[in-house]
């Protein structure tokens, strides 16, 4: 990994388009401010890989046995409020 | 492309309701190829997809639809957020229509989310945090990513999140 050192108001550039600006320290957090184009994906880690690892839960969980059926049961209209009423 | 939503960033826009199509709109999406050009989370290498009913073995009615990959290796259930007891609103960005080749007031945009099923029905959940949407037009798909909004909302659960 390459480690740099960036005082406030000071910027890294990522290939020719992509500009990372320390725009606030405070205590523990920094503020980072990112120029990206709009086609490149930009996100916190944590929700990344939060939604990565849903992503997968959902595919394995529908494919191991179509449970769905199960569910259907639960709310055999068209609206899943329907069961509750 | 994903899309973000840092607050600070670009503003997010209120739902349209005129750019944001209902039930029957994904109906008519049956059976048609739709292409990911960024592939889903976890999955970014499967672009090609094909949407249908899920159809309960006894013959009966379904609410929810299917996204399978095709080359059959990916299936996730869905469900239109129309068909949740609140309303769901889906931020419209600029990202979004670009990725999917909307003109903005003219493409109907379908919004779909993934389920996940659980070994009990009453923890079955739904994605509000990343939601798909299909262009009908271009048949282009993306799934967003919503930072605010929860990843796991049970979907029997008849209180509304805090969206």
């Amino acid at each position: 990994m390459l480690i740099l050192s960036r005082r406030v108001g000071e910027c890294i550039t990522i290939g020719n388009d992509i500009v990372i600006k320390v725009v606030e320290i405070s205590g523990n957090q920094i503020r980072l401010g990112i120029d990206a184009p709009r086609e490149v994906r930009v996100l916190r880690e944590e929700i990344n890989n939060a939604m990565k690892e849903e992503n997968r839960a959902a595919a394995a969980a529908f494919g191991d046995n179509r449970r769905i059926e199960d569910a259907l049961k639960q709310f055999p209209g068209d609206s899943p409020k329907k069961s509750h009423e | 492309m994903l899309l973000n939503n840092f607050p600070g960033t670009a503003p997010r826009k209120a739902m349209n309701d005129e750019v944001i199509s209902g039930v029957a709109e994904a109906a008519s999406l049956m059976g048609k190829e739709i292409y990911f050009p960024e592939g889903l989370l976890g999955f970014p290498d499967e672009h090609r997809f094909i949407l249908s009913r899920f159809h309960p073995r006894d013959g009966s009615q379904s609410p929810f639809f299917v996204l399978d990959s095709v080359n059959g290796a990916l299936s996730f259930p869905l469900i239109h957020p129309d068909l949740l007891s609140w309303k769901f609103p889906l931020p419209v960005l600029p990202e979004l229509l670009d990725c999917l080749q909307a003109v903005n007031g003219a493409d109907q945009l379908v919004p779909l989310l993934i389920v996940t099923m659980r070994d009990s029905v009453d923890d079955i959940t739904v994605n509000l945090q990343g939601p798909l949407v299909l262009n009908p037009i271009s048949l282009r798909g993306a799934q967003m990513v919503i930072e605010n909004f929860p990843l796991c909302q049970p979907l029997l659960s008849s209180s509304a999140p805090d969206l």
